[in-house]
């Protein structure tokens, strides 16, 4: 067993090594090779599940080292992750032909893929902290395949994510200090005092990993930078398992977060304020890809909201999201890959009547479209569901954000499908069809998964519920959750609503693109909306100003302390080396009476030592 | 069998000097090669039944013992280096068959006479083994028998010749106290008298060591001759000689025969730090690289010195294992500079510019040997400077451990002055048509980088096997 919870990382590595060393002809040859690895750790990880296993090497010494625990938490999302990487990489290997740097994209993936799962399973704060790092770089690579000047993108990225990991290095620094142990297992820790600190810090690291406010904004850039198939990877499904993963492990191993404490109320304001503000965003978007960048940021907010509440519900549904959001997110983007792929732009201007030219795009896009917007029997239902019931438990505040978040993501999804989809067939590029077959699998397969998951909701709750094992005590049920009748009759209404919405904006506009336009230019709305496009809001941009206010002020310092070491000191020094080699004027005798003179010196001191 | 050390290379010269005509003199090289390629082999392995420290009589009058310990086994392998280095230097810089056969004559005799130094047990042997090295130095320096190269000798031999008369001095005081010149009897002697002619004894001996080593005020022919010699003998006074003839002895001396004594530890710890100061000071300002490699190495020298005035095992430790650093790197830079010369027929600094364009490994390897001079990071010279530092550091000598910090930012300003004159920037003019050093210099420079390299790589487990038994040595 030992072995085989290292082959989770091994394999994708030594994949990544391979695809990366051999040779670019026949093209074939690499994509398949990265297919049989993806589906080779697939398979493994299936049969990680419902078997607890453990590994551990030494490592660096001082208790940190290379120690893995499969449970069936890690078990399972390792079986997503897998499962994500697989479809994707078949996806890729249509879509990126005809592109540069295909090799090195494949091999960004599989590695991705190992340092994924390596964190999922590790049990050591430094190791998940390593693997956590180095998915730092391979964000990095994959978004500067992209474009030409993706580059900026990917700095910003790296900036921003690698800022919350600086948080995280030091709150498990202060773990290690408190609870004396790295081993993730045993760590427990009161959230009081620098233990309070410690939790905030982590929490950071996660929440930036799983891309909430505020430290999203790299999502939308990347969207439109980075390659496609990224963004249904990495900020879609990816990033956001392993966010939450770790922001459960915390919330309920580490800290055992509590209902009424002050972390709970912050995350769940960060929750509904990710939600509100995202989709406000998305709302707004004419570019197909944008929109979603931005929905997959507001759906971070649902995640966060649910394990903030600390009920069981909220932390079940907090999970069931992730796992429903990975599904359809990364469907999503793959629509939205064919559409680039086949029309050429994602341009929402230009773009219209593809229903016809692309009817099982169409139709997967429809079923995604109803999941994330939560209407039954689909999957994103059931687990909003459970949120809303969380959400109403601690305070009619955070419902409303929850609520108000699912009208607009319905109205914003509503827009998108009649703007791309329907309304007057564009005629950007002649004769647009289907993508090719092994295009339409993965995302054929994705949507199959999430009306299985909407139709039989109770098995992937039931393979979650382990997870509030020791944090739930154990009187409490943790079978079921009742549905709460007048919760889903409030969620239709808000769905129809949302319907209704678009109807009228079509009518007063005549065109679905512009069906919101009556949210868009509301007054208020419009001047804010104006300076959140042009990225005033944006921390990253407030932040580099910042930093460049500093670099100024640092600057006027450096050149006064360059004048101390550019004029003051090598003048210093010069004279006294001038000094010392005209003294050494080359002639023998000067030598010999130095050194005599220091031989008696050198007796006298040995006879009466240095005083 | 540690004499065969010694016994091989001397008869080793006798059998080439035969007249058997030119088939010899080619086979020189070759013979000089196997024989130092030999010694790092030993050094390194530590074959027990090579080194079995058993007691050798030479003749019935003279006795010589030779014994092996873990800083004769540093020492050797420095002397085996070095040598190499030189040899490899001076296939590309001397081509007439004659000069070399004699160059190589005179290699072995020093090579043999250090050899000799690391490993006497008594005080006369010693001395003669000095007094080998130096004459074969001597005409080594001069080889090149113009102005310059004499002018570098004389002083050299004039200095020396006043090294002698003190060491000898100091023998015969110490001889006539103990009755004989064996380590083990001179040092039960001073440990029994309380005689005052033993403490000018003792000062005498450590000034003509000192004068040996080149330490500041004693270090006046040292430029000169470092400056003045032929690129393969800077490379081998600069590597090994000096520090065979001055410095190892110095530790032998005060660790076998005079003890760590307070006033010796007090003068060790001045004489250092103000070698180390005004070695780097008057570097700064030279424009012939040699010379200011000349300074550098009485700059680098005071460090160890200075771990030795510390005297914890821990500053012994450091102070020998600088002194292999110093060798290693100090070669590498001389290697270097005889690249530049055998290119540029000069070694002014001003005249050169942006020959790292043109001789890209002589610039790579020149940067990791200057780098390892100033101690930076992971480069081995950094471990033995932070060692030395963080020895006087503990010992209280907090001024010290300062100084030297202070003087190694200097160390790495002149180096970079240096790397920037010669090796960066533009180009100089009329340089267009300059190439790469050749194969010897080339293999010697890699050779010596690699070994930086390693070494501070490989710190944790080079300390534990090489240096920490010297520092172990020390406790008593």
């Amino acid at each position: 067993m030992m072995s085989s919870v290292l082959l989770a990382l091994t394999i994708p590595f030594a994949a990544s090594g391979v695809v990366l060393i051999i040779p670019n002809k026949p093209r074939a040859l690499k994509e398949m090779l990265s297919l049989l690895a993806a589906f080779a750790t697939l398979a493994l990880s299936l049969s990680f599940y419902g078997r607890p296993a453990s590994a551990s090497f030494d490592w660096a010494g001082f208790g940190i080292n290379l120690s893995f625990r499969v449970y069936n938490f890690s078990a399972l999302l390792v079986i997503a992750t897998s499962f994500f990487a697989a479809m994707l990489l078949m996806y890729s290997c249509v879509f990126m032909r005809g592109r540069e740097n295909t090799k090195l994209f494949y091999s960004l993936i599989l590695m991705s893929v190992g340092f994924v799962n390596g964190g999922l399973l590790a049990d050591n704060l430094i190791c998940l902290l390593f693997f956590w790092e180095a998915l730092l770089f391979t964000t990095y690579g994959m978004i500067a395949i992209g474009k030409t000047n993706a580059f900026k993108t990917a700095t910003k990225a790296f900036i921003i994510v690698g800022i919350g990991d600086i948080f995280m290095v030091v709150g498990a620094a202060i773990c290690y200090n408190l609870a004396g142990t790295l081993r993730i297992s045993e760590l427990h820790i009161d959230s009081i005092g620098l233990g309070a600190l410690a939790f905030v810090l982590l929490m950071i690291g996660a929440l930036a990993k799983t891309g909430s406010m505020p430290f999203h904004s790299w999502i939308p850039d990347a969207a439109t930078d980075a390659p496609l198939p990224f963004m249904a990877f990495a900020p879609a499904s990816l990033d956001k398992v392993l966010g939450i993963y770790f922001l459960t492990r915390i919330s309920l191993d580490i800290f055992r977060l509590h209902q009424e404490s002050w972390a709970s109320y912050t995350l769940m304001t960060i929750g509904g304020a990710t939600i509100i503000l995202a989709v406000m965003m998305a709302l707004i978007q004419k570019d197909y890809k944008k929109l979603l960048s931005y929905h997959a940021i507001s759906q971070a907010g649902y995640m966060i909201l649910g394990i903030g509440s600390a009920t069981p519900a909220g932390i079940v549904g907090g999970i069931f999201h992730m796992i429903n959001n990975a599904l359809y997110k990364s469907g999503l983007f793959l629509t939205a890959g064919s559409m680039e792929k086949q029309a050429g732009t994602t341009d929402l201007e230009k773009l219209g009547g593809m229903a016809t030219r692309m009817p099982v795009t169409f139709a997967c896009f429809v079923i995604m479209a109803l999941s994330i917007s939560g209407t039954p029997p689909f999957n994103g239902f059931f687990s909003k569901e459970l949120i809303y019931d969380a959400a109403i438990e601690r305070g009619t505040v955070f419902y409303l954000a929850a609520i108000a978040g699912s009208f607009l993501t319905a109205a914003s999804f509503l827009k998108l499908g009649h703007a791309a989809f329907l309304g007057k067939a564009s005629e950007i590029r002649p004769n647009i069809k289907e993508p090719p077959i092994i295009m339409l699998v993965p995302m054929i397969v994705i949507t199959a998964a999430c009306v299985l998951l909407g139709l039989r909701s109770a098995i992937p709750i039931r393979l979650i519920l382990p997870v509030l094992n020791g944090y739930i005590s154990a009187q409490e049920p943790l079978t079921d959750f009742a549905p709460n009748l007048s919760l889903i009759a409030i969620t239709l209404v808000v769905l129809t609503c949302a319907l209704l919405n678009h109807i009228l904006g079509v009518i007063r506009t005549g065109s679905g693109l512009k069906a919101v336009d009556h949210i868009h230019y509301a007054p208020l709305l419009h001047s804010i909306y104006d300076k959140a496009e042009k990225g005033i809001f944006d921390p990253y941009n407030i932040g580099t100003g910042l930093v460049k206010i500093f670099s100024v002020g640092a600057a006027w310092c450096d050149k006064a302390i360059d004048r101390v070491y550019g004029s003051l000191i090598p003048t210093a020094a010069e004279t006294v080396s001038f000094a010392i080699r005209k003294i050494h004027n080359g002639s023998y005798k000067t030598y010999i009476l130095w050194s005599l003179a220091a031989l008696f010196l050198v007796i006298i001191v040995m006879f009466n030592g240095l005083k | 069998m540690p004499s065969l050390l010694i016994f091989i290379p001397l008869f080793g010269i006798v059998i080439l000097n035969l007249p058997f005509g030119k088939a010899m003199r080619n086979a020189a090289f070759w013979f000089a090669l196997a024989v130092f390629i030999v010694q790092i082999v030993l050094a390194i392995t530590h074959q027990p039944i090579f080194w079995g420290n058993e007691i050798e009589q030479m003749d019935a009058f003279f006795r010589v013992n030779f014994s092996v310990d873990q800083l004769s086994f540093v020492m050797l392998l420095c002397i085996g280096l070095v040598s190499l280095t030189s040899l490899l230097v001076m296939r590309d810089t001397i081509f007439d068959i004659n000069e070399r056969f004699k160059f190589i004559n005179l290699l072995m005799l020093a090579s043999m006479g250090m050899s000799g130094i690391v490993m006497v047990t008594d005080i006369f042997t010693m001395y003669i083994f000095l007094e080998i090295t130096a004459i074969a130095s001597f005409i080594l320096i001069a080889f090149e028998k113009d102005v310059y190269a004499l002018e570098g000798a004389f002083k050299y031999m004039v200095l020396s010749a006043l090294a002698s008369v003190l060491i000898l001095a100091a023998t015969a005081i110490l001889l006539l106290g103990a009755g004989s010149a064996s380590f083990t009897a001179i040092a039960d002697a001073i440990h029994r008298t309380d005689n005052n002619l033993i403490a000018v004894a003792m000062g005498l001996f450590v000034c003509g060591l000192l004068i040996k080593g080149g330490m500041v005020p004693f270090h006046g022919w040292l430029p000169d001759a470092y400056g003045a010699a032929s690129p393969a003998v800077s490379v081998l006074l600069a590597g090994i000689v000096t520090k065979a003839a001055g410095i190892y002895t110095l530790i032998r001396a005060l660790n076998s025969i005079l003890g760590f004594d307070a006033n010796i530890k007090a003068l060790l710890l001045a004489l250092g730090t103000i070698s180390i100061l005004v070695g780097a000071f008057a570097a700064i300002g030279q424009k012939d690289f040699k010379r200011m490699l000349a300074y550098s190495s009485i700059s680098q020298t005071g460090y160890i010195v200075l771990g030795f005035g510390c005297a914890t095992p821990l500053a012994i430790a450091g102070a020998v294992f600088h002194l292999f650093n110093h060798s290693i790197f100090k070669s590498l830079l001389f290697v270097n500079s005889a690249a530049v010369e055998t290119r540029l027929g000069s070694t002014d600094m001003d005249r050169a510019g942006g020959l790292a364009q043109k001789m890209p490994i002589t610039g790579f390897t020149s940067v990791i040997g200057a780098l390892s001079a100033a101690g930076i990071p992971p480069l081995s010279g950094f471990w033995s400077k932070i060692i030395i530092v963080v020895a006087l550091w503990q010992a209280g000598h907090t001024w010290y451990a300062a100084t030297a910090i202070m003087a190694s930012i200097i160390t790495l300003a002149y180096l970079l002055a240096m790397q920037r004159k010669v090796f960066f920037g533009k180009l100089a003019l009329g340089l267009e048509d300059i190439e790469e050093a050749r194969l010897g210099i080339r293999a010697a420079s890699v050779m010596l980088a690699a070994i930086i390299i390693g070494f501070g790589v490989l710190f944790p487990s080079a300390y534990a096997i090489f240096i920490a038994p010297i520092g172990e040595m020390f406790i008593k």
